[in-house]
């Protein structure tokens, strides 16, 4: 079919407002990295099977490949750009960093992220709810263990809220 | 691959998402989560003209409890499911089916339609645009070929839906509705039985909600799926059982339900008689193994060879009846 036209849609990133005309098949990741130039959020299977573009929607994380653009107005985006302050990294990443926890570093944003949300809603969680969490997101440098032991660390110093 | 273009309708309400529905009849599908829909249209596979998207209809999503009826709208997204004391209270075999689907990230963007409303799957359809055209195109595609069963006469594709096969073992109904009409559907009608078209909704209908009974007290239900990757795989095979006991605890009844056996989820028959008026222990579960698949023709058309998947059948099948017959199954955290 012909191009429809874009629509002039407002998105809520990192706390910040864009005001973008966008056409209606392009997905919010495409709108992430091509037009934001938010390259932090990774492209990676496009079918939401391994997680690297995940992004939090209100807080919750999603795949970003899977959700249109225009159906993510009015919602708060955080991708991995909006976590660290200034020269600061966030204390998840800074624990990611600490405990060897990145390689490659392809899956860190959509891991990071993951574990934002978990960390929000259980300051505390136990390794079996680690492992369920970050279950979306694939890995294929780590081996997971770096990666359970950071997010278990970032948990128990309490420096994940922001 | 980029998705190819489309016109985005997003009503707010049922009336106006119907109304759409009607006016674009034939070419609009109506977008949920996007989780099975959006991966189908990158690879060609779905090429609609207009897509409704319903996130933005408020009324389709929530669960509610009245008169004995728990109701869940259609547009309620999978976490929303597995976080809920309703579902968790009442339905073990809904919530293990809804964790089931895949990873939190899935669960938060999937809807309970969106789950029950997906299309069928292939090893040979479920293919970027580039491999299939290497080959004729298959019944599903709208070839007169099927690449699975070398000369098979119809479309062996697979429903590979998690929710469906508890919602049918649990007795659900469906609110179908288009407009200026509503009706109630049981889950099980909502199968045409057909690879091409599994599911039988008019092109101007949407399934706005489920609703389900209230179990009795003595009832308990399980889901059990068989996949590779916990957190992203559809199921090989998976199996929902709902067993109500007795006050002496025999069991009474029990419907057992088989989920990517074939083009719909299969309601085991006949087996009462395995069952009604004896205990756990007394049960055959030998001679229940050799009715189960009874007739489902499993091929080599997923990621585990057919021979394999229908010998788990069984296996899968006599977890999910002795959790269901365990007191208490599926109640306890997973």
């Amino acid at each position: 079919m012909n191009k429809p036209a874009k629509r002039l849609i407002s998105l809520k990133i990192n706390g910040m407002e864009y005001e973008m005309a966008v056409r209606p098949n392009r997905t919010l990741l495409e709108v992430l990295r091509e037009d934001l130039m938010l390259t932090g959020t990774k492209e990676g299977c496009d079918d939401g099977s391994c997680g690297s573009c995940t992004v939090l929607l209100d807080g919750s994380p999603v795949r970003s490949c899977l959700l249109l653009a225009v159906e993510a107005e009015n919602r708060e985006v955080t991708t991995i750009e909006g976590l660290a302050e200034d020269e600061k990294l966030h204390p998840i990443q800074q624990a990611f960093v600490d405990h060897g926890a990145i390689q490659c570093g392809y899956c860190s944003p959509g891991m990071i992220l993951t574990a934002k949300a978990l960390l929000d809603e259980n300051p505390e969680p136990s390794e079996q709810d680690i492992l369920h969490a970050i279950s979306g997101n694939l890995c294929r440098c780590t081996g997971y263990n770096k990666i359970v032991t950071a997010i278990k660390a970032a948990g128990r110093n309490g420096k994940e809220g922001d | 691959m980029r998705l190819p273009h489309f016109d985005l309708r997003q009503p707010s309400t049922v009336e106006e998402a119907l109304s759409l529905m009607e006016e674009f009849r034939g070419s609009a599908l109506a977008l949920a989560g996007g989780t099975d829909l959006i991966p189908l249209m990158r690879y060609r596979l779905e090429v609609p003209s207009t897509l409704v998207s319903l996130q933005k209809v408020d009324c389709l999503k929530g669960i509610s409890l009245q008169d004995g009826r728990v109701f869940i709208g259609a547009m309620t997204p999978l976490a929303d499911l597995v976080s809920s004391s309703i579902i968790s209270d009442n339905f073990p075999a809904l919530l293990q089916a809804a964790r089931a689907v895949g990873a939190p990230p899935i669960l938060n963007l999937a809807t309970v339609g969106g789950n029950i409303c997906q299309n069928s799957r292939c090893l040979y359809y479920n293919q970027s645009r580039t491999w299939r055209l290497e080959r004729p195109a298959c019944f599903k595609a709208g070839g007169n070929v099927c690449h699975a069963v070398p000369k098979g006469n119809k479309c062996f594709s697979v429903y590979s839906g998690d929710l469906a096969p508890a919602l049918v073992a649990l007795d659900a109904v469906a609110a179908v509705e288009k407009r200026g009409r509503s009706r109630s559907v049981s889950i099980e009608e909502l199968f045409s039985g057909n690879g091409l078209h599994p599911i039988a909704l008019g092109k101007e209908e949407l399934v706005t909600g489920v609703a389900i009974l209230l179990p009795e007290k003595s009832s308990n239900s399980s889901y059990m799926k068989m996949r590779a990757r916990p957190s992203i795989d559809y199921p090989l095979v998976s199996a929902a059982a709902c067993a109500t006991r007795g006050g002496n605890g025999k069991i009474e009844k029990i419907r057992l339900v088989l989920g990517a056996v074939g083009p719909s989820p299969v309601v085991v028959g006949d087996v009462g008689r395995f069952f009604e008026g004896k205990t756990l222990d007394e049960v055959d579960f030998d001679a229940l193994s050799e009715i189960i698949g009874k007739g489902a023709r499993m091929v080599d058309n997923l990621t585990f060879p057919g021979s394999y998947r229908k010998a788990m059948l069984s296996v899968i099948a006599e977890k999910a009846v002795r959790a269901a017959l365990r007191p208490g199954a599926g109640k306890e955290k997973q």
